[in-house]
């Protein structure tokens, strides 16, 4: 660290320094510029800082896996339908919500106030504690649940409207889903148990870094979805159907592809994948209801990188994302409570640039 | 006919906007009942009611700020919690630098304006979402930005803002009723900018601005300047939403990052769809629908928070009234949108 947080306090505390020394507090990051690629060369020779390095490169991954899985989603519907699904982060905020109530015991505090739903679900549930990953899984099948019954009821009957309204409905989706468990849960911050050992102990130490046992076990997980979703779109029938779609919808219909039936699966998965990695997020940092708000932010920014309609590059724009969330900040000196700038300075700089993202197709505009 | 008149509107269907046409007897009826509406709160309210309404009434600003930008050109912008902020805070700044409260006013409008440019230029390269996408990061930021900022926005704590100048002048008598005098000055300030976006919408860069949202490649195609047309509704929508924030800083003088959280914005936009897209009247009924959603709320203690009903008003208006609240109330709530 350069010391550069704890100068900052003390300007919070003394509110009459000048406006001269504001402009410093808001531009340090830039005179702490040379410091940090200082520290970057040093890396070459200093074993510790090189250490820091990896393990900085590590946290980046694990985020940016959770990340890339809700870029996933978002460009799963985004090239089905044309639609940005600005309620993808909270519908998946709500599956690990369910997978919380899942797995706490009736009546268990988190942090003095009862989970809500528990002592319902542990009197009519079956075996009601449920393991971590059982409790994921009914997580998982919830999101699906919920993706479906939006895109049946909600999105379907407004298919021949403009794009506008579909959007306005998926921000008030946003808005009613995280209402919705602000009432049931609260706003504290909840922790779900990890699936993965999240013990002292559990990493494998890699040139005197940790790659903690959770980073490997998310980035497994990504790569199982990653490897069922494209054996799903690529061998099944309903794959078929999706990519027809995907192609070209009227014509998909024209020759009999069950255009709602198909989007109605895309949207369960969509939701899917998103209350996976909520419950995942839930199990590394904790969940509350402005998390996803933030997840979703990053996810979108991972997207546009990548390219809104690839899925590809939803994977490698939340690498990036991840590793410039984890390694900005300290190597040039960003404070921690900016954490959500590196990522948003990464958006606009790829929208500068690379408007339609690194692997994203260049629309053609047709008068 | 004409091109301007196709891109009008008057042709293809696209709502009529208040004041396209004469204003016809239901439009002096509203008037008069807005005027009445506006007239009878400092008769009934206490000093502190009238303040916290004035408070919201002065939201009509952001509101319709956010009726321009996706109303009106078609963007959408989930950031206009943001320029309230930014207008507040450049106030309270302004105030401090010496300059005299309406100077200081004016000069927070066009730099919240300034901001909103530089904010939305990267995203109004491309065509699509991209302006959400940046102005909702941007909402989301803005607090730990403005909690950093200690100097200039009182960092954790708020700070105040020197509004003791602010007295209504004498010869009116209103020395014991400062909020009357203020509540009037807001009132005065929102219906200013009422007319002026009246007169903009009607002009030329109106009925670009339509052209753009209904059809860009179209627009380009008449020699309209689809980027400039961008930028200058994203301006003048932030520069408006500034001044609710200015309005904001003069009624409470004290201002906190806490008040400007990404759910203001979300709110905002809320109460522009439900009140109704692409018309003036849309922009108070939205304001009507901020204030009486939380009133009826805490009353009768129903919820939590305000967000269910806003988020399932968002989404049942898009099914049953696609033109919103204004668009029921001019009996062609249902069929066909003709909103973007």
């Amino acid at each position: 660290m350069h010391g550069f947080p704890a100068k900052a306090a003390d300007h919070v505390l003394q509110a009459s320094t000048t406006a001269g020394d504001c402009w410093h507090q808001l531009f340090s990051f830039s005179i702490n510029l040379p410091a940090g690629l200082v520290a970057t060369a040093q890396t070459r020779f200093n074993g510790a800082l090189m250490e820091l390095f990896i393990q900085r490169c590590f946290d980046g991954m694990f985020t940016g896996a959770i990340y890339a899985s809700l870029a996933l989603a978002i460009v799963m519907i985004y090239r089905s339908t044309g639609l940005l699904n600005f309620a993808q982060g909270e519908m998946g905020l709500m599956g690990g919500y369910v997978a919380l109530t899942l797995l706490s015991p009736a009546g268990s505090t988190g942090i003095g106030i009862p989970i809500a739903g528990t002592a319902f679900l542990s009197r009519w549930l079956p075996l009601h504690p449920w393991p971590t990953w059982a409790a994921i899984l009914g997580a998982v099948a919830f999101g699906a649940l919920l993706g479906a019954v939006i895109e049946r009821f909600i999105m379907r009957p407004l298919a021949d409207r403009s794009s506008l309204s579909q959007v306005n409905v998926t921000i008030g989706l946003l808005i009613l889903i995280n209402g919705i468990v602000f009432q049931i849960w609260g706003s504290f911050s909840r922790r779900v148990k990890s699936p993965f050992p999240t013990g002292k102990d559990d990493y494998f130490g890699i040139f005197g870094a940790r790659l903690r046992y959770t980073t490997v076990g998310v980035w497994a997980t990504l790569l199982v979805v990653i490897v069922l979703l494209s054996l799903l779109i690529q061998k099944t029938k309903t794959g078929l159907a999706f990519r027809a779609i995907t192609s070209n919808r009227e014509g998909a219909a024209l020759v009999g592809v069950p255009v709602s039936r198909t989007l109605t699966i895309g949207w369960a998965i969509a939701s899917a994948i998103g209350a996976l990695a909520a419950a995942l997020v839930g199990g590394a940092i904790t969940l509350n209801p402005l998390t996803m708000l933030n997840l979703l932010i990053y996810a979108l920014a991972a997207a546009t990188i990548g390219g809104l309609d690839s899925p590809r590059g939803a994977i490698a724009g939340g690498l990036i994302i991840g590793l410039t969330q984890s390694l900005a900040p300290p190597y040039l000196g960003i404070p921690t409570e900016l954490t959500l700038l590196p990522p948003l300075a990464a958006m606009v700089l790829a929208l500068t640039v690379r408007p339609h993202g690194l692997f994203g197709t260049v629309p053609v505009n047709r008068v | 006919m004409s091109i301007n008149s196709r891109i009008n509107g008057d042709e293809a269907g696209a709502p009529p906007v208040l004041g396209t046409k004469q204003i016809g007897r239901g439009a002096k009826i509203s008037l008069a009942v807005l005027t009445l509406a506006v007239l009878i709160p400092p008769f009934v309210t206490t000093s502190l009611e009238l303040t916290k309404l004035s408070r919201l009434v002065v939201l009509v600003l952001a509101v319709l700020g956010v009726n321009l930008l996706t109303g009106y050109t078609g963007l959408i912008s989930l950031g206009h919690g943001v320029f309230v902020g930014v207008g507040a805070f450049a106030m309270a700044n302004f105030i401090d630098q010496g300059f005299s409260l309406y100077i200081a006013g004016f000069l927070a409008t066009v730099f919240t304006g300034l901001i909103g440019l530089v904010l939305g230029l990267p995203a109004l390269r491309v065509r699509g979402l991209y302006l959400a996408l940046v102005t909702f990061g941007t909402a989301l930021a803005f607090p730990p930005f403005a909690r950093r900022l200690g100097t200039w926005t009182g960092g954790v704590s708020g700070r105040n803002v020197e509004n003791d100048a602010f007295v209504p002048p004498s010869f009116l008598g209103l020395d014991d009723h400062v909020h009357v005098w203020r509540y009037g000055i807001c009132i005065a300030v929102v219906a200013l900018w009422f007319i002026v976006i009246r007169n903009l919408v009607n002009s030329r860069m109106g009925r670009a601005l339509r052209a753009v949202r209904d059809n860009e490649s179209a627009a380009a195609t008449f020699g309209i300047s689809v980027r400039y047309a961008k930028a200058g509704a994203l301006a003048i929508s932030a520069a408006m939403t500034g001044t609710a924030g200015v309005l904001q800083a003069i009624l409470n003088p004290y201002v906190s990052h806490a008040d400007f959280d990404s759910f203001l914005s979300l709110r905002l936009y809320a109460a522009a769809v439900i009140g109704g897209l692409g018309t003036l009247a849309g922009a108070i009924y939205g304001v009507l629908a901020l204030i009486v959603v939380p009133a009826v709320n805490g009353a009768f203690e129903l919820l939590d928070s305000d967000a269910i009903v806003f988020g399932a008003g968002l989404i049942i208006m898009t099914f049953i009234a696609p033109t919103g609240i204004a668009g029921l109330f001019e009996g062609r709530g249902r069929g066909k949108s003709s909103t973007p």
